[in-house]
């Protein structure tokens, strides 16, 4: 099967005044369409660098990346933010969730910035399948830390992405809420959705088929295991 | 959703400061308004009332500085008379279709209620001249004949300020002789509706001025000899010739300086504005780097996130502008109370005038400053990427 993303050879170097730090050093990667993939390691071991990278959101400073087939090296930051629309879907530890966007419109919201028109049916679906179809109207401050995740899931999947990127999705979530959003996951990968998620948490990353394990920007280590049933 | 609530939502956030940075530019905007409106007002109002005259030559005594010709047309009294040679000599200039004489004469009367004085000025006219310079009087009661003694007019605000009516007997000049109220003009909307109007020879002797006369005015046959008329009245010896061009703009000039004073005010009070909205920018976009990152994540451009600042600017200063137009709608009176005071000479009637031009001028010049003053803020926040802003926010 030919991977939905791959990259070889991945290093990214920030420079810090004269002192220069290796946040990832020459990182392979692969995931096929449909699967679930963690990313787990200690703090600054180069997990979200690496998330980042194969978001497009930051360029290696060595090494290639193909999402979906096309190699990203040298493409203009505009045609990037089109791959990544419609490739990509972020969920992010802080949910960033606008204040004053209600849960609906805060789902609508990519579809304002590739100039689609979201129809209300589209985004009642979408509520309904991360489950808050009674919510839609509510402001994020109305709503419960794993309420808010949901809406950002739902941000994510608007635009019909074929892989959903996540850091740290239930970093700021009490262990019950925590397994609520795994389910989400696990329901939308079940759908066909590849999922990648960098997270700390032991327990979700072992539900995954496959699981990295980066130090010290490395990989150490790479399990793969078969898709529970359901 | 679209551009512009998305950025009416985001400017919600921050109630207070929003709020505070529209009023600012409101208050720039208000003064703008009224300013402009006073400048074109002032001036039509102006021209209205020197039209309103009839009159496009004045001949004052020598030395009479045009300032003196601006008290005269308000009815301020000089202390310098020309004579009756003087009056035969302007008439006889080619292409004077009329000169008429006339005596002004100041009185303080004193208001037996509060005690406070104020100033009455007493014109003495020709009246079968008067009539040919001002056709559109009209009058309540009779005009009064030339060689009629103890008779007078009175202006339509005169006699409703001092509750005068026809057939009342008031006490005149030194020897407080009686004079009878014949007729009181209809309302003309400048000058005349202050003044008392007496035969010319009746003023002269009640205030112990014979043959004496404060100025002619003179009407030219035909407008374009006005400037060879000027020139041949120069000719006469003690006079000295005022053309109506000249009164408006001495008065113009006079009120220019009050008008720049005015304009520095408030284009400090604009750049102010525009310093202070940048300010709120720049602040709001600092604090949104991390959401900036989030929105490029989900596929924002760097365009899309500058627009959008765009917009929230063009939206502050556009409020702005329309509260600033409201408010110096609302409060005109105020405003032209506050510049009267200001300036040297102000018409009689309302200067302060808004046209829907002016209303569009001032919306029109809150967008633009909206987009001046959001140029940069939009330019910073659209170059962020989006690691640098989710980075930047995180630290």
């Amino acid at each position: 099967m030919r991977a939905i993303i791959e990259a070889q050879g991945l290093t990214k170097v920030y420079r810090r005044g004269r002192e220069e730090i290796f946040a990832l050093k020459g990182v392979d990667f692969v995931a096929f369409p449909g699967e679930f993939v963690s990313i787990i390691g200690p703090s600054g071991s180069g997990k979200t660098a690496l998330l980042n990278l194969l978001g497009c959101l930051d360029a290696p400073t060595t090494g290639g990346l193909q999402l979906g087939g096309v190699e990203t090296s040298g493409l203009r930051e505009r045609d990037l933010v089109r791959l990544r629309r419609e490739n990509i879907g972020f969920v992010f530890q802080q949910f960033y969730l606008m204040p004053t966007l209600t849960a609906r419109e805060n789902i609508e919201l990519p579809l304002l910035f590739s100039r689609k028109n979201g129809n209300r049916g589209q985004i009642d679906d979408i509520l309904e399948m991360v489950g808050l179809g009674d919510r839609g109207d509510h402001l994020p401050g109305q709503l419960s830390g794993g309420e808010m995740q949901r809406v950002a899931i739902a941000r994510a999947m608007v635009n019909d992405p074929g892989i959903i990127l996540a850091d740290e999705p239930t970093g700021n979530l009490d262990s019950a809420t925590s397994e609520m959003i795994y389910k989400l996951f696990s329901e939308l990968n079940h759908q066909g959705l590849t999922l990648i998620v960098v997270t700390h948490n032991l327990d979700l990353a072992r539900k995954a088929q496959k699981m990295y394990t980066l130090r010290d920007g490395q990989i150490v280590g790479c399990e793969e295991r078969t898709r529970p049933q359901r | 959703m679209n551009f512009f609530t998305l950025a009416a939502k985001n400017l919600l956030r921050r109630r207070g400061r929003t709020l505070l940075t529209v009023l600012g530019v409101a208050i720039a905007i208000s003064v703008l308004f009224s300013l402009l409106a006073l400048n074109s007002g002032y001036e039509k109002e102006l021209n209205r009332e020197m039209n309103s005259m009839g009159v496009h030559l004045l001949a004052v005594p020598k030395g009479c500085p045009y300032e003196a010709a601006s008290l005269i047309i308000h009815g301020g009294v000089i202390p310098k008379y020309l004579s009756a040679r003087d009056l035969t000599n302007v008439s006889s200039i080619q292409d004077v279709e009329l000169a008429t004489p006339m005596l002004m004469h100041q009185f303080m009367k004193k208001d037996e209620n509060t005690g406070k004085s104020t100033p009455h000025i007493i014109y003495g006219i020709n009246m079968a001249e008067m009539l040919r310079l001002k056709p559109w009087w009209k009058v309540e009661g009779r005009y009064f004949a030339d060689n009629e003694t103890g008779v007078m007019l009175v202006g339509r605000d005169l006699a409703e300020k001092e509750n005068l009516s026809l057939g009342q007997v008031l006490p005149a000049g030194p020897m407080r002789e009686s004079v009878t109220i014949v007729g009181i003009l209809e309302r003309t909307g400048d000058q005349d509706d202050q003044f008392h109007f007496f035969p010319l020879a009746e003023a002269q002797r009640v205030f112990g001025k014979e043959g004496k006369i404060t100025t002619i005015a003179v009407k030219v046959r035909d407008l374009s000899r006005i400037s060879a008329v000027s020139e041949e009245m120069e000719k006469v010896p003690d006079i000295q010739v005022v053309t109506m061009t000249q009164v408006m703009g001495t008065i113009m000039n006079l009120a220019g300086s009050a008008r720049s004073l005015l304009l520095t005010v408030i284009a400090i009070a604009l750049i102010i504005s525009a310093f202070g909205i940048i300010n709120t920018l720049l602040m709001s976009v600092n604090e949104r780097t991390r959401e900036f990152g989030m929105m490029k994540a989900i596929g924002a451009l760097g365009t899309d996130i500058g627009k959008m600042v765009l917009a929230e600017t063009v939206l502050i200063t556009l409020s702005g502008g329309m509260l600033g137009t409201v408010a110096a709608l609302v409060g005109s009176r105020v405003i032209e109370g506050f510049v009267k005071g200001m300036l040297p000479y102000s018409p009689r009637g309302s200067f302060i005038s808004f046209s829907p031009e002016l209303v569009v001028f001032a919306l029109a010049f809150s967008v633009v400053l909206g987009l001046v003053c959001g140029i940069y803020p939009a330019f910073k926040s659209s170059r962020l990427t989006p690691m640098e802003a989710i980075r930047s926010g995180l630290e």
